[in-house]
């Protein structure tokens, strides 16, 4: 572990590392390809200053009025011991009238803790509540989870209550997106089921780490509390994360771990900025996209809206027809290029065996757009217009 | 050296161009140079402007302009608000500018408000009530460094005051509770928190709060908007009708009281023991921080 | 998206330019629409922060809501954007026409045009939902009132909002959406909803290829975006304080003043270049000749518009919360056969919309090669004309024996297929026996049917054929042409429904 450590503090240079969190983790495993990421993620890399740095700053960020309005409806929820969250626990869920205890596991002892210190006083309470019967306590606010990711720790914040409820845990994630008549905005909801299933594993491995209880005491319903209409009043629902956990569970094994990827990439490699005393990158910018580009990635439209890389690693795919989106690459027979298709389907390249089919394919979906249109297909490509045209012919 | 109102006007464009570049490649560091400068541009700003209307302050004070109310005080507060909120926001700026002696002091005012709910509350419960019963309340900000002052206070000479605004202490550690406050002069039982006692609290303050509106001869849109709330969050409380009836909060809430009142004394009383035993006078009332005093071996 | 759709942006890629998927429009685009390009605050259900709307480019309409999380500011705002709207729709009331029902001779009255709304995008058109939903329910008198106008603008907002998921009609139209119809950009459909770089895909400036006007486009300093949500980083950096400084200027009507100019001039720079390229978008798309089509359904969206109209009228309920179990089905029914309609109606109209089907094997082009026009079955009375074509194409067939199709040069008329066998050097002999559209008798008039030699195209996707100016069956009258659904009455708790 230790060269591990270190290894990736040189990958990441002398900026303090920035930590995962369940939206990265579900980032993570929505693209398990990406080595450029993993990497990045895993050495706490600032991906925004990277990116910045290397000429290809992402608008990436967080309207203060999100935050604040979030900040105010947690608290709001949580207010006087957790009043309106009661509320809605035993209207909707049957929640036993003496089942009222509360417990801040954030802020303990007259101050706030370190992580491991909320983590540990996490388990201790977690797992005797998790062994006990009676006075075992209902809501824990603000717990400190941790997961193994690509064969390292990382602490998790749920921002949310893990409650006992018919002798389950249900892990709670208060969100200010509202629900409107019973809908909510459908990508919202998935990202939080995402993210809750991050927390019921990481739940279910403290409770097999402190084997107070099976895994299983954890529930795989997760109790989403959201604004009802344009109101500020609370409404819960149950969500099951059954599907989610398998899908995680998975990416999470097959996440090469980080010292496989490792090996694969030379000693030396750091994305570091060289700043100087007042803060000011002075690493060649090109130097660093050379650095950067070591280590694959795998671009997608998606990455658009999850990773702070995406646009150097969408200038680098320039010419891929995965760019254009996994649908389109399909449609193209998943041809991998846009110059070996467009070549493809005018006749100008001989396909190999594996892309007959698709040629075919093209060439008749060519054919077709010229005659369909008034002028024919238009102007054909000029010589050396294009960068990439020597993967011409490239197999798939 | 004043620069005209266009250069001002331009730089002002140049550096919020500048801030967000920076603050969108994540560089803090600069995002905050330059915030700096782009509030001291602004500024600057202000100043030319009335440097060229040297005419003083007119215009209306108070209350509310045609089609203009605006909220009150309280951001964030939860849903039911509506128009009344314009009135109540004209009523205190009316109070205000009538230079009414609202002009006690906040601890004062802090005080009242805790005497009506009579148990440890929140900050936010402390200024709701204040606001539905006591007229005007100070603005949250104000409260924050409330019980570090009372602690400095206390410390440089005990007992000084009739009161002290003070904490209220966890059952296991003994330690402060988060944004909980509490009044020097209830006895330590009252001052600790079990695990069922912010609960316990919630319900107490409901009936306190209940019996306060029963007193008062017109209670204001504020307190009725409270009241309405603790019954929503009490089973048994809301009753049919869309104004909730102080009677059946004070029955539904003591209810509810009666299924947690022993567990909760029990461990209060326990809590409050120990205090006494192991904590010095400074500590019983603002919180133990440095030692920590578990409960059981189990800590 | 299908393998025609994915070459076309292939071709954008290689080209720099977007590339045209459609050879004709095919929506409607009003000669005065109103164009609508709100802005929401970050963090709630739905609090306008900023409108830009108005039914000429160079005037438009600036609303700005300088405590948008305060109710009656809310409200204002709805109100100006209630006058505004309603002004715009008493310009389409004052001129109708009259239109046959069935062959029967008879005649029904219809306003002679329909209100357009424009926004930028499919985030515009949610706008226009919540706005809607927010401000339908509540009342004119009472503890809670607004004015008057602003349940009419919610129940008119909600109405548009509802006919906008049917593909098939152009009353609300969100322009990325519109735009992505016709071109093909370079740029995957994720980056395609941003409004200014589709549109400089489609239409770069002088000098630049598609490319570098859209990577352009994605600098929210020089291309703020088109909303309703707006950057961060003008929200962290400018806004939160112009908000802040016009709450701190209460009472003080000089600095008040003062506060609110400086917010309205920040939010007027965020929101004028979207509502250029609004109308740019709506010249572009101008540009294009109208598919055959596009008129049919344009009446169809002023037959909706007249009952609705008249619905509310006769002091008509606003939309439930949620369409009751029969109500949904019926609406659902109701959009697929919409969808199906206008898939088929785009393909008849345009030859590039009907690659796709010949591509996929469900159409095909080629020359008649053989003709029975005289081929009559059935015997005595019930002898019938029925004519047999034999068409070469080098398409590839996969429709089977016995389907109906239809030819976009003879929609009146059937033509079943009888067999389709392979003929050497890729091509396919389809033959095909007609129906319809040739008259009465055993002859078929000159040029009903097609003669040997003529380049002809049958596709299994076909209209519904309807009589024009039919309106649909009663029970199948959709709840947005005002009923008759179950008759709704809001309930008090609707008026009161709390704000944040």
């Amino acid at each position: 572990m230790h060269t591990t450590e270190a290894r990736l503090d040189r990958i990441r240079g002398f900026a303090p590392p920035r930590p995962h969190n369940a939206r990265t983790i579900a980032a993570l495993t929505s693209n398990p390809g990406c080595a450029r990421r993993a990497i990045m993620d895993a050495a706490g890399v600032d991906k925004a200053r990277v990116a910045a740095h290397a000429g290809f700053r992402a608008p990436f960020g967080q309207s203060q009025f999100a935050i604040t309005r979030g900040n105010a409806f947690e608290a709001q929820v949580k207010a006087d011991g957790c009043a309106e969250l009661l509320r809605l626990l035993r209207e909707q869920l049957h929640l036993p009238i003496p089942e009222v205890s509360y417990d801040d596991l954030e802020y303990f002892g007259g101050e706030r803790r370190s992580h491991e210190a909320r983590h540990a006083r996490t388990r201790a309470l977690l797992g005797r509540a998790a062994a006990s019967g009676d006075d075992a306590g209902t809501m824990f606010d603000h717990p400190m989870l941790t997961l193994e990711v690509g064969g390292r720790r990382v602490y998790l914040e749920p921002d949310l209550i893990a409650f006992r409820l018919r002798d389950r845990f249900h892990v709670v994630e208060i969100k200010s997106f509202a629900v409107i008549d019973g809908q909510a905005d459908g990508g919202k909801v998935a990202a939080a089921v995402i993210q809750s299933a991050v927390y019921v594993l990481a739940l279910r491995q403290l409770m097999e780490a402190t084997a107070a209880a099976p895994p299983d005491i954890v529930a795989d319903e997760v109790i989403l509390v959201c604004p009802e209409n344009f109101s500020n009043r609370p409404v819960a629902a149950l969500l099951d994360v059954r599907k989610e956990l398998t899908v995680l569970q998975r990416q999470l094994a097959r996440l090469e771990r980080i010292e496989d990827l490792l090996d694969t990439l030379p000693a030396d490699l750091t994305f570091d900025l060289e700043a100087d005393e007042a803060g000011v990158p002075r690493r060649p910018p090109g130097e660093l996209a050379e650095a950067i580009r070591v280590v694959p990635a795998r671009y997608a439209p998606e990455c658009l809206s999850s990773c702070e890389m995406c646009f150097f690693c969408r200038d680098e795919a320039q010419g891929e027809t995965g760019a254009l989106g996994r649908d389109v690459r399909d449609d193209l027979g998943c041809v991998e290029y846009v110059p070996t298709a467009l070549a493809l389907a005018r006749g100008e390249a001989e396909p190999s065996p594996e892309q007959a089919e698709a040629a075919a394919v093209l060439r008749l979906a060519c054919r077709l757009r010229s005659e369909s249109l008034p002028g024919g297909e238009g102007p054909p490509p000029a010589a050396g217009r294009w960068p990439g045209e020597e993967a011409l012919g490239e197999a798939v | 050296m004043a620069d005209s109102l266009e250069d001002l006007e331009r730089r002002i464009d140049e550096l919020r161009v500048a801030v967000r570049q920076a603050s969108m490649a994540g560089d803090r560091a600069a995002a905050r140079d330059l915030r700096k400068k782009l509030r001291d541009a602004e500024g600057e700003w202000d100043a030319a402007l009335e440097r060229l209307a040297p005419a003083g302050r007119a215009g209306a004070q108070g209350a509310g302009r045609d089609g203009q109310p605006r909220e009150s005080s309280q951001a964030g507060e939860a849903g039911g608000e509506d128009g009344a909120v314009a009135q109540e926001g004209a009523a205190t700026r009316e109070r205000a500018a009538a230079g009414d002696a609202r002009l006690l002091p906040i601890r004062e005012q802090v005080h009242q408000a805790l005497t009506l709910l009579g148990v440890p509350s929140g900050q936010r419960l402390v200024l709701t009530v204040h606001e539905a019963f006591l007229g005007a309340a100070p603005p949250a900000a104000r409260l924050t460094s409330l019980r570090r002052d009372e602690e400095r206070s206390f410390r440089s000479a005990p007992y000084a005051r009739p009161y002290y605004l003070c904490a209220a202490l966890t059952y296991d550690l003994l330690a402060p509770a988060r944004g909980i406050l509490a009044v020097s002069t209830w006895p330590m039982d009252r001052r600790v928190i079990g695990p069922l006692s912010p609960r316990v609290n919630y319900l107490t303050a409901a009936i306190r709060v209940a019996e306060a509106t029963l007193r008062v001869p017109a209670p204001t849109p504020a307190a009725l908007r409270l009241l309405w709330r603790f019954a929503a969050n009490i089973p048994g409380a809301a009753g049919t009708g869309r104004a909730a009836k102080p009677e059946l909060v004070v029955k539904a809430a003591g209810a509810e009281l009666d299924v947690h009142r022993e567990a909760d004394e029990a461990h209060r009383s326990a809590a409050a023991d120990r205090a006494r035993a192991q904590l010095d006078d400074a500590e019983q009332l603002f919180g133990s921080r440095l030692r920590v005093f578990p409960r059981s071996a189990t800590g | 998206m299908s393998t025609m759709t994915a070459l076309a942006r292939a071709l954008a890629v290689e080209q720099g330019v977007a590339q045209p998927i459609a050879t004709v429009r095919h929506v409607h685009i009003s000669d005065r629409p109103l164009v609508f390009v709100p802005l929401a605050l970050a963090g709630e259900a739905n609090a306008p922060l900023a409108a830009m709307v108005g039914d000429d480019r160079s005037d438009p309409h600036l609303l700005v809501v300088a405590q948008p999380r305060n109710r009656d500011q809310r409200f204002a705002f709805a109100a100006e954007l209630a006058r505004i709207f309603v002004l715009y729709l008493e310009l389409f009331f004052g001129a109708e026409e009259t239109v046959p029902v069935g062959r029967g001779g008879e005649q029904r009255t219809r306003y002679a045009d329909a209100p357009q709304l424009l926004v930028p995008n499919q985030g515009g058109i949610e706008f226009v939902a919540l706005l809607g939903r927010s401000t339908r329910f509540r009342r004119a008198e009472g503890e809670w009132a607004v004015d008057p106008a602003v349940p009419v603008l919610g129940q008119w907002l909600s109405w548009l909002a509802g006919r906008a998921e049917n593909p098939a009609s152009s009353m609300l139209l969100a322009m990325t959406g519109a735009l992505a119809r016709h071109w093909a950009s370079g740029q995957s459909a994720v980056e395609d909803q941003n409004l200014a770089a589709l549109a400089g895909w489609i239409d770069p400036p002088e000098g630049m290829t598609g490319q570098q006007a859209a990577a352009a486009a994605e600098d929210p300093l020089t291309w703020p975006p088109a909303g309703p949500a707006t950057d961060p980083t003008f929200d962290n950096e400018v806004l939160a304080r112009l908000i802040e400084n016009a709450a701190r200027a209460e009472g003080d009507e000089r600095a008040e003043r003062r506060a609110l100019r400086a917010l309205t001039e920040a939010l007027r720079g965020q929101i004028e270049p979207a509502w250029r390229l609004v109308w740019k978008s709506a010249d572009l798309l101008r540009a294009l000749p109208p598919g055959e089509h596009v008129a049919r359904r344009w009446d169809d969206d002023k037959d909706a518009f007249s009952l609705y109209a008249a619905y509310l009228r006769e002091g008509g309920a606003p939309q439930p919360r949620r369409d009751s179990a029969v109500t949904a089905a019926r609406r659902l029914a109701w959009l697929e056969r919409e969808t199906v309609r206008y898939a088929a109606q785009r393909a008849h109209d345009d030859p590039l919309v009907m690659a796709e089907q010949r591509l996929a094997g469900e159409a095909f082009a080629g020359q008649v090669i053989a003709a029975e026009p005289g081929r009559v079955v059935g015997s005595g009375r019930g002898r019938k004309l029925r004519p047999l074509i034999t068409v070469a194409t080098t398409d590839p067939v996969a429709i089977e024996e016995g389907t109906r199709l239809v030819s976009p040069s003879r929609p009146g008329q059937n033509a079943v297929l009888v067999s389709a066998a392979p003929a050497g050097e890729g091509l396919t002999e389809a033959v095909l026996e007609l129906s319809g559209g040739m008259g009465y008798g055993l002859i078929a008039p000159t040029g009903t049917i097609p003669e040997v030699g003529e380049q002809v195209c049958f596709a299994t996707l076909a209209d519904d054929w309807q009589p024009h100016g039919e309106l649909p069956l009663p029970e199948d009258t959709p709840w947005t042409h005002g009923g008759p659904p179950v008759p709704y009455q809001p309930a008090d708790e609707d008026v009161t429904e709390a704000w944040s």
